[in-house]
């Protein structure tokens, strides 16, 4: 037990998440290029938002008739002279109700049609008795999803845009660009999922949408602070490598991205099984499902795509591939002394400024000492002093 | 370093929030009207909405003015349904007319065109005074002179005393001349000529307004003077008119003017809107001020050539929905394009070519979207949300003690005490500027709890790294709170952009959610500053919640622990090396 769970809860940096990016890579890239073809071949399964129509609901709790599907089918196309498109009873219990879909429909078959459904059923409402008002309704012209759908395009690229402005700001350009790819993967694998799965796409789906990017970069900004802080300094350090440091950062808010996840997740799921089990379908499932699929999508890219994708765009620098030479050679060398198992354990912890200082001046000082220009190489040899330097630091902070 | 950076004195920052609270509530129970309940929306109250997406014939963004123009038009329309608490608001380009309540159905042909025609004025205008009182009374400015006297001098609202002055506060009917209404009038009432074939009246769908409207139109569309004269003494310009936009245009009509200051007896429509193919505001060419030019098409430029020239020197009228635009006098037989001169400023010829050109709104509207919720599946809806915050709270709670043991309880205390000052701002907000929760509203405030959480969480892993390097929890809180601080903020910032972008660019329901998320990212900065962070220093304090076999910390500690006595062991062995 003290296994994995152990090493997920105390996030020793036990998981070798960026060492296997490639993996990552190839697994989203697969996934990516469904969801695009999803998207591209088959499409959506738009609502009638997108399509126009009309849709009638009344509650399926009657004082006349029943209200079943057939029944109701048969109202329909007696005062409206044909078919409508769909009728279906959606929810349980008390807030149980029928729905009709049918092409748009003007006032002078509307309210007819109400009043004849009326007749047949006398749907009972909050006040116990039979009324007219209980009947709902709603017209929607076809290009409202699309008006709908434009304009949340248009916040989306704003957003991005702020987005990559703040980000590049706050933290690096590497790292905005990063953040930007995981954000980008989470709006297409959530899209086609929607697209392969045939979820219907109604205008509170496409704002869903938009909502789950301000969360996925939420995730996304939390681990590169973490990542931010473990490389401060990185370069005149020969402890680890970036691609390590990054490692141990995600490790390190491994069980928050998970914790955040989940109790983000939590309530949107209670949401959607009390909007689908209550009320059937409607804004709240809506919600509530596109929201469940972004998380997840949210929570996987800012763990598996966006520190991997970072580090390999740091990796471009040649400052960084050198300092990762000048960890490999150190370790190298560093094997053939004798290792002191307990003391390799041990991290400066390089998030405190005056140890951060102190390490940065005494990797100077070997480097001086060694005679050798560059900090390179002969670090190893003085590998024994350095755990005597850092007990001096926690022996000093439990006196205060 | 005098002080440490994270530490607090704990009691004054939870002072600070109890009096941030006990603020707002006060705020909410004595000022406005003490009514706790936020504003709800439709689909949560059941009402009407209807969305009117403005057509234009390039596609284009129609002018911000013109929106606010058709607002205020709408606004009136809306307001003359006589339902309460109706609501038309911009919302992007679009015009959203919100109805609660069950009444609103006709809110939905509320963004039409309104039809315009061209009537003969036969008698009028009179001055409209209707208070109560003074109806009944002869003589005086009234409106009781007969239509087919032409020595009774008409009283216009040039000659009214109130007109001039000021508008009144109170039941002041008399207004200020129309903008529109240019033209002295002139008492020469004819035979009406017959009138062109015009299309069939229309009826309202909804069988009670078709009976008022009947009522209404055997009342005020009668060929019968008599009945005619009747109808004008009783007819009431400020009251709602049930004949607007159900005039029958093959039928002579009694009406207002727009304002309601004048009455007209009109003839039947010779002339409909739709012949008018373009209309403009000009700078006026040969005088001063403004013009408004129009052209007809082809047959609408023969009708209104041969009845210009048959009724030179008098009057004809505009008529939009049942209500007289404007009466101008005609000056000559006028074939083609066709001015009508005024005293005009640039805004009011803007308006009435809008006017002539799209009935009275100055853009063309197309209901894109128009829903009646009714008030049980409004309830419904509410109640639905409201199981799903409290069950998904449930979980989080649950959760959060699972995985925190007693810490757990200052996150349900953090997320409890984050909704108790949701609420009084929501109401809050409600009063101020109307912000209303709605469906997608509630769905916020759910996918919120998740933000306010995290928080929370973010802190304490912080405060499991420090411990896991060895400090205790008391001296792990400081520390920790130093570090979390930067990244809840950071991490609020972008959940803030996201929210702030949204609200501002997306339009229908997104805002409310948008609004509602936003909310709950600032408000979840306030309690994690004033509630969560001197929670935990307290609890740092306390020998029950620093029990790291309670707190849920205690991996973290025996690691940090484990980790101490490591070093101790290599400082050792380093030292007798």
């Amino acid at each position: 037990m003290a296994g994995v769970l152990n090493r997920l809860y105390t996030g020793t940096g036990a998981f070798d998440i960026v060492g296997r990016r490639r993996v990552w890579y190839a697994a989203f890239s697969v996934l990516v290029l469904i969801c695009i073809g999803s998207i591209v071949f088959r499409g959506f399964n738009l609502g009638i938002d997108f399509t126009g129509g009309t849709q009638i609901q009344f509650p399926a709790t009657t004082a006349a008739a029943p209200a079943d599907v057939e029944a109701v089918r048969g109202v329909y196309e007696r005062v409206i002279g044909h078919e409508p498109e769909a009728v279906q009873s959606a929810g349980s219990g008390g807030s149980a109700s029928i729905l009709i879909r049918s092409e748009a429909l003007d006032a002078s078959q509307l309210v007819p049609l109400k009043q004849a459904l009326f007749d047949t059923f006398q749907p009972i409402g909050a006040s116990g008795a039979p009324e007219l008002a209980v009947i709902s309704d709603s017209a929607v012209s076809g290009s409202w999803g699309g008006q709908i759908t434009r304009q949340a395009l248009i916040a989306l690229g704003v957003f991005l845009v702020l987005v990559t402005i703040f980000l590049a700001f706050y933290f690096e350009r590497s790292m905005a660009l990063a953040a930007l790819v995981a954000l980008l993967h989470d709006v297409v694998v959530t899209a086609g999922i929607y697209s392969l799965i045939g979820f219907e796409v109604s205008p509170s789906t496409v704002i869903g949408l938009l909502t789950i990017l301000g969360f996925s970069l939420y995730d996304t900004v939390v681990v590169f602070d973490k990542v931010k802080e473990n490389t401060r300094g990185l370069l005149g350090l020969t402890r680890r490598t970036y691609a390590e440091a990054a490692n141990l950062a995600l490790n390190q808010t491994l069980i928050r991205s998970i914790n955040t996840s989940l109790f983000a997740v939590l309530p949107v799921i209670a949401l959607m099984v009390i909007g689908v089990g209550l009320l059937g379908v409607g804004t709240l499932a809506d919600l509530a499902l596109v929201q469940m699929v972004g998380i997840i999508a949210g929570a996987l890219s800012s763990l598996f795509l966006a520190t991997p994708i970072l580090v390999d765009l740091k990796m471009r620098d040649p400052r960084f591939q050198q300092q990762a030479a000048r960890v490999a050679a150190r370790r190298a060398k560093a094997a053939g002394v004798t290792v002191d198992g307990a003391a390799a354990d041990t991290d400066p912890d390089i998030a405190d400024d005056a140890v951060l200082a102190g390490e940065l001046r005494k990797e100077r000082a070997m480097a001086a000492a060694a005679g050798v220009p560059a900090r390179q190489a002969r670090g190893g040899q003085h590998r024994g002093a350095r755990p005597a330097g850092k007990v001096a630091r926690p022996t000093g902070k439990r006196q205060r | 370093m005098a002080s440490t950076p994270g530490q607090i004195r704990p009691w004054r920052h939870l002072a600070a929030f109890v009096a941030i609270v006990a603020a707002l509530y006060a705020l909410v129970f004595f000022t406005g009207d003490g009514n706790p309940r936020p504003k709800l929306g439709i689909d949560l109250q059941g009402g009407t909405r209807v969305t009117l997406q403005p057509r234009t014939e390039t596609g284009a963004e129609p002018p911000r003015e013109q929106l606010l123009q058709a607002q205020q038009i709408i606004e009136q329309r809306v307001n003359g349904l006589g339902v309460g608490g109706a609501e038309v608001v911009v919302d992007g380009s679009n015009l959203t007319i919100t109805v609660p309540g069950q009444e609103g159905d006709q809110a939905r042909s509320l963004g039409q065109t309104a039809q315009l025609r061209f009537r003969e004025v036969v008698g009028g205008p009179y001055a409209a005074q209707q208070q109560p009182q003074q109806q009944p009374q002869p003589g005086a400015p009234q409106p009781g002179a007969p239509p087919a006297d032409p020595a009774a001098p008409p009283v216009d609202a040039g000659q009214a005393p109130p007109t001039g002055q000021p508008q009144g506060m109170g039941d002041a009917v008399e207004r200020d001349v129309a903008p529109v209404a240019f033209s002295r009038p002139l008492q020469d009432p004819v035979p009406p000529p017959a009138p062109p074939p015009a299309p069939g009246p229309a009826a309202p769908a909804d069988p009670r307004l078709a009976a008022e409207v009947d009522s209404a139109r055997q009342m005020r569309q009668s060929s019968d003077p008599t009945v005619q004269e009747t109808a004008l003494l009783t007819l009431d310009c400020n009251a709602r008119d049930p004949l607007r936009g159900y005039d029958d245009p093959t039928k002579p009509l009694v009406a207002c003017n727009q304002d309601g200051t004048e009455k007209y007896i009109l003839g039947p429509s010779f002339l409909e809107g739709t012949e008018i193919a373009s209309a403009q505001a000009q700078a006026n060419t040969t005088g001063v001020g403004w013009v408004v030019s129009l052209t007809f098409e082809s047959l609408g430029a023969q009708t209104w050539g041969e009845y210009t020239t048959n009724n030179v020197g008098k009057l004809v009228a505009f008529t939009l929905d049942g209500e007289v635009v404007s009466a101008p006098r005609i000056n000559q037989p006028i074939f083609g394009p066709t001015q009508i001169e005024g005293q005009f400023n640039q805004a009011d010829a803007e308006q009435l070519a809008g006017v002539l050109r799209y009935g009275s709104l100055p853009l063309s509207f197309e209901s894109s979207e128009a829903q009646t919720v009714s008030a049980t599946l409004g309830l419904a809806s509410l109640e639905a949300g409201m199981i799903a915050g409290a069950i998904g709270l449930a979980l989080v709670f649950l959760y959060g003690l699972f995985y925190y043991r007693v810490l757990g309880i200052l996150l349900i205390l953090s997320l409890a005490l984050s909704a108790a000052i949701v609420y009084p701002v929501l109401v809050l907000l409600g009063r101020w500027i109307g912000l209303t929760l709605d469906l997608a509203g509630v769905a916020g405030f759910i996918l919120a709890i998740g933000i306010t959480a995290d928080s929370f969480i973010i802190f304490f892993e912080r405060l499991k790294d420090e411990m896991r390097d060895g400090r205790t929890f008391r001296s792990a809180v400081p520390r920790g709170w130093v570090r979390a601080r930067r990244t809840i903020l950071s991490a609020d910032a972008v959940s803030f952009l996201c929210s702030a972008v949204l609200y501002l660019l997306a339009i229908g329901q997104v805002k409310g959610f948008a609004f509602t998320l936003g909310l709950s990212t600032v408000l979840d900065l306030i309690v994690v500053f004033l509630v969560t962070h001197p929670l935990v220093a307290l609890a740092a304090k306390s020998r029950v919640f620093s029990n790291p076999g309670l707190s849920g910390l205690g991996e973290a500690a025996r690691t940090g622990a484990e980790r101490r006595r490591v070093l101790a062991a290599a400082s050792g062995r380093s030292k007798g090396a």
